[in-house]
């Protein structure tokens, strides 16, 4: 259970603040969640932060 | 044949400099530039061939931001700039960046002509109705009532203008509004704003998360647009008039005016002027 930030990122920087798991970092050309840490905020918020923040809906679940 | 002649293919990242943007995280401008740069590879310009000139302003950082020629310019110049360079190269392919206040306060008459003039130019305008990079003051295209500027306490009163319509009157010959929630969108309008002769106008409503922080929401206010493009410049004012602003994703109207060609005889020399003023 985890996010990945996809091509239509447009590294803006919102959303590594945004992460209670420290999980978002800066990447080129996309900024990159590591799965490890990813919870989707699970026991933090109700929504996933990054996805709420996101400017452009870059950031979306894990393809299994 | 030699494998070093086969043309090199350009991706987005190619047009992007080493500068990391000081823009406040989850600005939209971060997507207008990623447009841009998804354009130009889209189209395989060759970054020595491209220029992009601004004013001042947030989104007139853009320049130091893109690997191709750019000049970052004087305060509500940046067309005039542009005008000039167009003119004297006609083989760039110029792209002038800005926003509401750059472009339609400062820079508001050269705007007209700008239109009028009709030279081939893309003008991406980042439209967040304030004046960010001041710390939030009213702009042009700020609603009456909003109160978020000590300046304007009770909201400064003054209906916003439009730019579309005045472009339209003014004479551009293509004009388009996006979203900068959908950059893919948005680099797709700024190529068909390339390809098309002329001055093009581009409105990217693009959220300052800083000093309007209620525009966040835009990307869920927005719709497309559901209407096609039309070269009838009446039925698209009267399209543009009536509606809310968050009409984007469409190109609205393209003309078929000739783009600005300069006089092909180089005009007159200066003596033959000065010979006009002799007393």
């Amino acid at each position: 259970m985890a996010l990945q930030i996809n091509e239509d990122c447009i590294s803006c920087d919102v959303c590594v603040a945004e992460c209670p798991n420290e999980a978002i970092a800066e990447g080129d050309p996309a900024f990159v969640i590591d799965p490890a840490k990813c919870t989707e905020c699970k026991g933090h918020y109700d929504t996933p932060q990054c996805q709420d923040v996101c400017p452009v809906d870059a950031i979306v679940p894990l393809a299994a | 044949m030699d494998a070093c002649a086969k043309q090199r293919e350009y991706s987005a990242k190619d047009y992007k400099s080493d500068v990391k943007p000081i823009w406040c995280p989850g600005c939209g401008d971060f997507s207008v530039l990623a447009a841009i740069t998804r354009a130009l590879a889209s189209m395989q310009l060759a970054p020595e061939n491209v220029a992009v000139v601004s004013g001042i302003g947030c989104s007139s950082r853009i320049p130091a931001y893109t690997s191709v020629y750019g000049f970052h310019g004087v305060h509500g110049r940046a067309l005039p700039v542009a005008t000039g360079l167009k003119i004297a190269r006609p083989d760039l392919t110029v792209l002038v960046t800005g926003g509401d206040g750059d472009g339609f306060s400062i820079g508001g008459n050269h705007f007209l002509h700008a239109c009028r003039r009709n030279v081939d130019l893309t003008y991406i305008v980042m439209d967040n109705q304030v004046y960010g990079m001041t710390k939030g003051q009213a702009s042009p295209t700020t609603a009456p009532d909003w109160e978020g500027s000590k300046l304007t306490p009770e909201g400064s009163g003054v209906n916003p203008f439009h730019p579309l319509v005045v472009a339209l009157a003014a004479g551009a010959n293509f004009i388009a509004r996006c979203s900068s929630s959908d950059p893919n969108n948005v680099a797709d309008i700024i190529t068909q704003a390339i390809r098309h002769p002329g001055f093009s106008l581009v409105q990217v409503l693009s959220p300052c998360v800083t000093f309007r922080p209620e525009q966040q929401e835009w990307k869920h206010i927005v719709r497309t647009a559901v209407v096609d493009v039309t070269d009838d410049a009446a039925r698209a004012a009267r399209r543009l008039m009536t509606d809310d602003g968050f009409n984007v994703g469409k190109v609205l109207y393209k003309g078929s005016r000739p783009a600005y060609q300069p006089e092909p005889k180089g005009g007159v020399a200066v003596a033959e002027l000065e010979a006009d003023f002799a007393l």
